[in-house]
């Protein structure tokens, strides 16, 4: 599994990649002529390295609908009304999980219904040309979002339409989105994905990769994020990828969620370096609350607020926004920029202030990386120095894991809780090979939560996770 | 197989979510507290098709499926599930589905005639707890017991 995939053997699997569904026979090389004419219109990464060197927090919202006129509408609204500095171009389901079928059949009821019976856009389905014309009817840069264990015909199309940022990877898109995938499995097809940046890169088109970093989007511990992207970072440089984002999902403790961005921030360069990648950018992504949402506007807007705020302070390149309508699905277009328009305001207002106990965010940071470190290291122990081998045998042993995890591939065994300012600690450690005195801190830190506690300890858990809802709960629709 | 006698009073629940669905975290925290409840549960997790649910149900005799779903899918995935179970023998089993079922905010009334429509016995908004849903059950199943039609 080890180094750059060889090109031969490369070009035979592409045939075979595109061969599964009608629309792969428009991938042609067409795409480099095609970038290279629209100039730095939709260069994801130029966005993200100007963002960087100044400072700026980007905002990006999530959306996606079936059909092409669908999807330009929301798009332009997100970015004229909404303020959006990045676009996204979010898949649907079924495409995520292969089934194009299904997403045909969907597809064609939502043509002739002129409605939205798919949770995002079938970018398969639609194909080279019709992706494109989304593309081009925005300014702003468009990634493309999804949730696919294997991606390989998902980002063959979207090249060729011009896509020019991807997010995903081996571990982060299969562990928190399918159940009996296995690891070995799902990082070879994103080495594929990655390979296949790196072939875009060479011939001039940069492809942005962004490692999902919110996870399983539930009380992930920092540590567990920063080692899966530090490992995502490093398998997509192996294959030549030169813009690397990075990603951490809001807990909601403002300074264990800055540490987590700084932490991202001073592991990651410092393992490409290690491993002799250079010349690889590194941006970071900062994903509001990912959690159970409020039902209410007044809450739902208060959360969406913090986590802007909690990126701003954290100079995350950008930060991935919620909508009203988090609580109840899909958001209207509407509901959408609004979640923009409160993240821009956050944004703005904390653009040069740094309010934060810079003492106590560089204790948290400190753990932070000493805990990932811990996991990284032992893992590339466990792999003799082989990246993937590295990976799949470290959630083999347990000395990375992921809590609330849908797979059969990670053990399961951690379990995280609050301490009693909201940051995330370990109720169980599980097999994670912390050093003695991490344990002795988060021992410390639970214990005190769990003070004068009586009862079972996982119904905090639970109170955990509803962190942010309303306190008395809300009226429930009757139930008939 | 032997049989928990508590268990056998209180039924037997199969559980999972639906679809392309991979949502998990509802659905272990369902599971638990039917669990803690003392209900028997077969937790099919998640990507869960109608012929797993089916299955699943027949070889456990279950009194009914516990069907989650977040993703706004859960109409397309759960048309002909009713269906399904009377041609394999299923007349009585009960069918609750509950979570985010529609896509985006539809009025609640409309989304849960649609899939009473479908046969589905008890359909739930988002954020339900599952005390709510256990309570319903408890109901729905002593009445079948008594023999008493809907």
């Amino acid at each position: 599994m080890a180094s750059m995939i060889e090109a031969e053997r490369f070009q035979a699997a592409r045939k075979e990649v595109l061969s599964v569904w009608s629309t792969g026979r428009d991938v042609t090389e067409s795409a480099f002529a095609y970038c290279e004419q629209r100039g730095d219109t939709g260069k994801f990464d130029l966005r993200l390295r100007a963002a960087k060197a100044a400072g700026k927090t980007l905002l990006q919202p999530r959306g996606g609908v079936p059909l092409v006129e669908q999807q330009i509408e929301l798009l332009r609204h997100l970015e004229t009304v909404g303020t959006a500095d990045l676009l996204p171009l979010t898949v649907d389901s079924y495409t995520r999980q292969n089934r194009y079928e299904e997403a045909q059949r969907y597809l064609e009821r939502s043509r002739e219904a002129n409605a939205a019976l798919l949770n995002g856009f079938p970018v398969v389905n639609q194909g080279v040309a019709n992706s494109r014309a989304v593309l081009e009817a925005v300014s702003a840069p468009v990634q493309i979002r999804h949730g696919s264990p294997d991606a390989r015909l998902l980002a063959e199309i979207s090249f060729a339409a011009g896509y020019t940022s991807f997010e995903g990877g081996g571990i982060t898109y299969n562990l928190p989105y399918s159940a009996r995938v296995s690891l070995e499995r799902s990082i070879r097809d994103w080495q594929y994905v990655d390979r296949l940046s790196g072939y875009y890169t060479e011939r001039g088109v940069t492809i942005n990769r962004e490692s999902y970093g919110a996870l399983t989007g539930i009380l992930v511990p920092p540590a567990i994020a920063v080692a899966i992207s530090v490992f995502e970072a490093l398998l997509a440089a192996e294959q030549g990828v030169k813009s690397m984002t990075v990603g951490y999902g809001q807990n909601g403790a403002i300074v264990q969620d800055v540490a987590a961005i700084q932490a991202l921030e001073a592991l990651t360069p410092l393992y490409l370096s290690r491993f002799g990648f250079v010349g690889v950018d590194v941006t970071t992504a900062f994903h509001e609350w990912m959690g159970p949402f409020p039902m209410t506007d007044g809450r739902a807007f208060g959360l969406i607020g913090l986590g802007a705020l909690t990126a701003a302070l954290a100079k995350a390149t950008k930060v991935i926004t919620k909508t009203p309508h988090e609580a109840y699905g899909v958001p209207t277009k509407e509901a959408n920029a609004q979640g923009l328009l409160c993240s821009r305001l956050m944004a703005d207002a904390l653009a040069h202030q740094y309010p934060l106990d810079a003492r106590a965010v560089a204790e948290e940071r400190g753990w932070i990386v000493r805990e990932a470190s811990t996991m990284i290291e032992k893992a590339l122990e466990l792999g003799d120095g082989d990246l993937a081998l590295s990976v799949v045998r470290a959630f083999e042993a347990g000395v990375m894991d992921l809590p609330f995890c849908p797979s059969v591939y990670a053990q399961n065994k951690v379990m995280p809780i609050r301490d009693r300012r909201g940051a995330v600690r370990y109720l169980d450690i599980g097999n994670l090979p912390f050093d003695r005195e991490t344990v002795a801190r988060n021992q410390q830190l639970v214990s005190e939560r769990l003070d004068g506690l009586s009862g079972d300890p996982l119904e905090l858990v639970e109170k955990d996770i509803n962190f942010f809802l309303e306190a008395d709960g809300i009226p429930v629709p009757e139930v008939r | 197989m032997e049989q928990n006698p508590l268990e056998e009073r209180k039924g037997r629940i199969v559980t999972g979510v639906i679809g392309a669905d991979v949502h998990v975290v509802g659905n272990r925290l369902l599971a638990a507290a039917l669990e803690r409840a003392g209900f028997k549960v077969i937790n099919l997790g998640v990507l869960v098709s109608q012929e797993e649910f089916i299955n699943a149900a027949i070889e456990s005799s279950a009194d009914a499926i516990f069907i989650s779903s977040l993703y706004g899918h859960a109409e397309l995935d759960c048309q002909g599930l009713r269906e399904k179970c009377i041609e394999v023998g299923l007349e009585d089993i009960l069918i609750y589905v509950g979570g985010n079922i529609a896509l985006g905010k539809q009025p609640w009334p409309e989304v849960q005639q649609r899939f009473l429509d479908m046969g589905i016995d008890r359909v739930f908004p988002p954020r339900t707890p599952p005390r709510v849903g256990m309570d319903l059950l408890e109901k729905d199943l002593a009445e079948r017991r008594r023999g008493g039609a809907e």
